[in-house]
This record gives structure tokens, sequence and C-alpha cells, in this order.
């Protein structure tokens, strides 16, 4: 979790750590990603998409 | 049965003269040959597809042959006709052997001068472009150099990205410290011949019997995080029944295995005699086999044709390796498969086999690489890099089946005095009469 509090835009609520599906190709993976507890609207980190989601992409993708 | 169906017009060689000629690609029944006729040595017919899955599908408008060349294939140095860009670049350093094989692309092993060291490296600089190359040494077989290690170090010198060594294994079973001294200078990954998983398939194709010194090679690669590609050579009637063997061999020795990389037997070069269509086999074919000899743990959607190259060319298949099954990463009926058949295929093809073939770096917390879940992001990334596996194919072409539709497709180019020629058309030899 980043230290500063992440709030929904839209309930007003805190974030917390839940495990979000990402699907990409046909494949589907999870991850733990701050997530609203009212409407699970998830929130995707910079270093998430740059790190672990684009190395996926990488390690999916046809030649 | 229906008659003849032209599916593509191309062109051609007469295998007996060479002669340029035009030539198609014909169905009768569910069977397709490329068919030419040389007024002085008759009509030719060769098998290309046995019917067992639609060509056309396979195929899918690849055929970009444009106007007649009166260059092609003789002149070969990619001209402006050319479509596709450079993927992998094969340098023979030497004419010399330790084997006498069946069949080998090179009739004239053991005989000449081999390049100098010097020449190697001059080669080595002219052909690589700095940061984006992969060379392939070849040969004869590279490892009867002592100089190897040097000349993969000058290699990388020069800038290749990926330096593979294309081996018998021989020396790299015999010579643990030979393969330390090739992993020091850099060496990316090893292309290792293997055409099955008993003696009785090497006596009959290399001579002698070889699995123990194969299975020593990959030890020894393995001992220095080297990681090997196993390269069979199918020939019908010898290994054709071992296919299914040889993957789940292979499957059980990775990630030290890092894919198996199919080559239909091809008649070039030293060949007992001049081919039946019987002992062809063609690329349905060994689909269908892979398929059909694993029980169906790879799927013929798994198995994509060739971008790289013409789809008659070869197939990929990308996978993960999960006890002893692999795990397919592409389906061939993916909407969402990017197409990739333009200009940059040949780089993204490079980037592609390098990342499977590469073994990752050793690392000592990922012992447990077993067990965890697979759907679990952090643990699907460790287990692809460590443990991912490709069933690869290419099918040469000889002078019966060359196509220059095919040929205008390669990426796959041979270096020699300062030019790139496609591999078929750098080895392609002339039938007996």
């Amino acid at each position: 979790m980043p230290e500063k509090k992440l709030i929904c835009y839209k309930c007003r609520k805190e974030l917390e750590l839940k495990k979000a599906n990402f699907s990409y190709l046909g494949h589907t993976f999870y991850t733990d990603a701050p997530t609203c507890p009212e409407c699970g609207i998830v929130y995707i980190s910079e270093d998430l998409v740059k790190g672990r989601m684009s190395d996926v992409e990488m390690q999916l993708e046809d030649k | 049965m229906e008659g003849p169906r032209i599916l593509c017009k191309t062109w051609s060689v007469c295998p007996v003269c060479m002669k340029r000629l035009p030539a198609e690609r014909i169905q009768i029944g569910t069977e397709v040959f490329l068919r030419k006729t040389c007024n002085e040595h008759g009509i030719f017919n060769s098998i290309i597809w046995r019917g067992l899955y639609d060509i056309n599908e396979w195929v899918k408008g690849s055929d970009r042959l444009s106007a007649d060349n009166p260059q092609c294939p003789n002149g070969c140095g990619l001209c402006s006709d050319h479509v596709q860009k450079t993927c992998c670049v094969l340098l023979n350093i030497t004419h010399h052997c330790n084997l006498q094989c069946r069949f080998c692309f090179e009739d004239n092993c053991n005989q000449g001068d081999d390049p100098t060291f010097e020449e190697i490296k001059e080669s080595l600089v002219n052909l690589i472009e700095r940061g984006k190359t992969l060379v392939q040494l070849s040969g004869g077989e590279p490892t009867v150099r002592e100089d190897l290690p040097g000349i993969i170090n000058g290699a990388k010198e020069a800038g290749a990205r990926y330096v593979q060594l294309n081996s018998n294994g021989i020396r790299l079973g015999e010579d643990k410290e030979y393969v330390r001294k090739l992993a020091d200078a850099g060496l990316s990954f090893v292309f290792m011949q293997f055409d099955g998983t008993n003696d009785e398939i090497y006596e009959t194709l290399r001579g002698k019997p070889l699995l123990e010194i194969k299975k020593a090679a990959i030890e020894n690669c393995s001992a220095y995080n080297v990681g090997v590609t196993l390269v069979p050579m199918i020939v019908r009637d010898i290994n054709t029944h071992n296919i299914g063997d040889i993957l789940r061999f292979a499957i059980s020795e990775a990630p030290k295995v890092r894919g198996v990389h199919f080559q239909p037997v091809t008649f070039i070069g030293r060949v007992p005699e001049n081919p039946t269509d019987y002992e062809r086999i063609t690329l349905d074919e060994l689909v269908f086999e892979i398929c059909n000899q694993t029980d169906d743990m790879i799927k013929p959607g798994d198995l994509l044709p060739s971008s790289c190259d013409h789809p008659l060319c070869g197939f990929h298949g990308d996978f993960m390796v999960d006890q002893d099954k692999l795990i397919p990463l592409l389906k061939r009926d993916n909407p969402e498969q990017q197409c990739c058949c333009d200009s940059s295929a040949a780089e993204k093809n490079r980037e592609f086999v390098a990342r499977r073939w590469q073994r990752s770096p050793a690392d000592p917390n990922d012992a447990d690489l077993c067990c965890g879940d697979l759907y679990d992001m952090e643990v699907f990334l460790k287990r692809i890099k460590k443990y991912g596996f490709t069933v690869t194919a290419m099918a040469f072409q000889d002078a019966g089946t060359m196509d220059f539709s095919r040929l205008r497709n390669c990426s796959f180019h041979v270096y020699e005095k300062g030019r790139f020629i496609p591999f078929c058309s750098y080895y392609l030899t002339g039938w007996t009469q």
C-alpha cells in the first residue's frame, strides 16, 4: 500500500488492498491493488503498469 | 476426386539443371504439390501439404510474389524484391566436423581451409548491427575450433545482441571446461542436434550412438546457465514415431532445455538419394504428429504459422512447463492476437525466440517454482521466465520444393563475403539424374 491514503473520488471511502483480476490475450491473472470497498473501482499505479503488467504483456505477446 | 486446382502461381527451379521455371502450387484431392515443367528434364511434382489441415487457412494471403526477377535465386543477396528483413544471421566458421551424417546441408565437410580467426572477426564486424543482431555460429561443427570462445567474444564486442551456437553437442558433452569458456565469452544459447531418445536413431542418422553424450551436453550447458534448444531432424521411418518422446524428454529437462525446434528432412547438400513424396515430411504432417504423439497435450491451434518467414516455412508455439505438461500461451484463433506480418516481424521474432531460448539468470530464491498459483501475476512471471518453452519448426526448401514466394519472405540469412543470402538459396543443390 502506498504511504499516502487513497480515497475513492466517488464514494469518498479509503481504498483497501484487494485481489484485482487482469485479462490479456485470453489469460487472466490477479494481483493485489487498492480497491474501493464500496464501488469496487481499482487504482492501478504507474509502478504496476510499467512493472508487472508490462512484463506480463511482453511475455504473452506473439512475435 | 476433384481435378487439380491451382492455388498459387510462383517460380521455382528445375531440380536437375537448376534453370528457373514458372511453378504452381496445385491441389489434387486434399494434397498440395509444387509443380513445374522443364523442357529438357520433364515435369516435377513435390508434395508440400498432405491436407491434414486447411492450407488456405494456414497460408492466409501471405504470398506477395512481385514481378519475376531473373537474378532469383542465383544472384541472391537480398535485393529490392526481398520482402523480409533479417531475423537471424548464420555465419559458417568451419567446414570441419567430427561426424559424417547421412544427411547434411554441408556436402563438403572436412575439405578446404577454414577462415582464420581474423577473417571471422572481420565478418562479424561487418554483419552485426550493434545491439540487434542474433548471430548463429555454424559449420561444419563449430566446436572443433579451439578459438570458438574468442569468436564468441568477438561477436559480443562487435555488438551482437545474441550469440547462438549450432552444435551436434559432442564436444559440449565431453569437455565441461570448454563449455565454461564459451559461457564466459558470452554465449547466449545452444541449438543442439537431437534426433531422438534412443541410440538406434543416432546410429542410423549419425553413424554412432550419441544419446548419452547429448545428455551430458545438456548438463554441462546447464552448469553455466546456457540454455539448450533441441533440434531434431525428422526423417521418415527413422524417427517420425519418436516425436512425442522427444518432446516429453525435452519437457522433463526444462529449464535446462528451452524447447524443441523440429526440422523435417530437406534434400540439399549430402543426401542418400533423390527424394520421393513418401519421404517428405510436410509441415501439416509434423503438426499432426506433434499433437497425436503428445495425446493432444499440444493442440493444432497452439502452433501458429510463421509470420516472420512464409507460413509454409515453419510454425511456432509458446508454452510454459507445468510439471510434466505444457500450458499454451498462444492460440491461433485468438481474435486479440496481434498480426505482425509487417516489416518489424523479423525483429519481433528475434526477441520472441531469444527471451525463451536464453536462460534467465540463476536466482537462488526461485527453487520452489514448481508450486504456486499460476493465476497470481507474480508467480506467473517468475514461472514463465524460468519455464518458458517453445515448440518450433522450420521446413527448409530443396530443389524440388523451392518456391520463390517463400524464398522472398525468408528472414534467416547466411552471411558470406558481404552478402546476406536466404538460407535455402545459399544451400540449394541439384539432384542427380
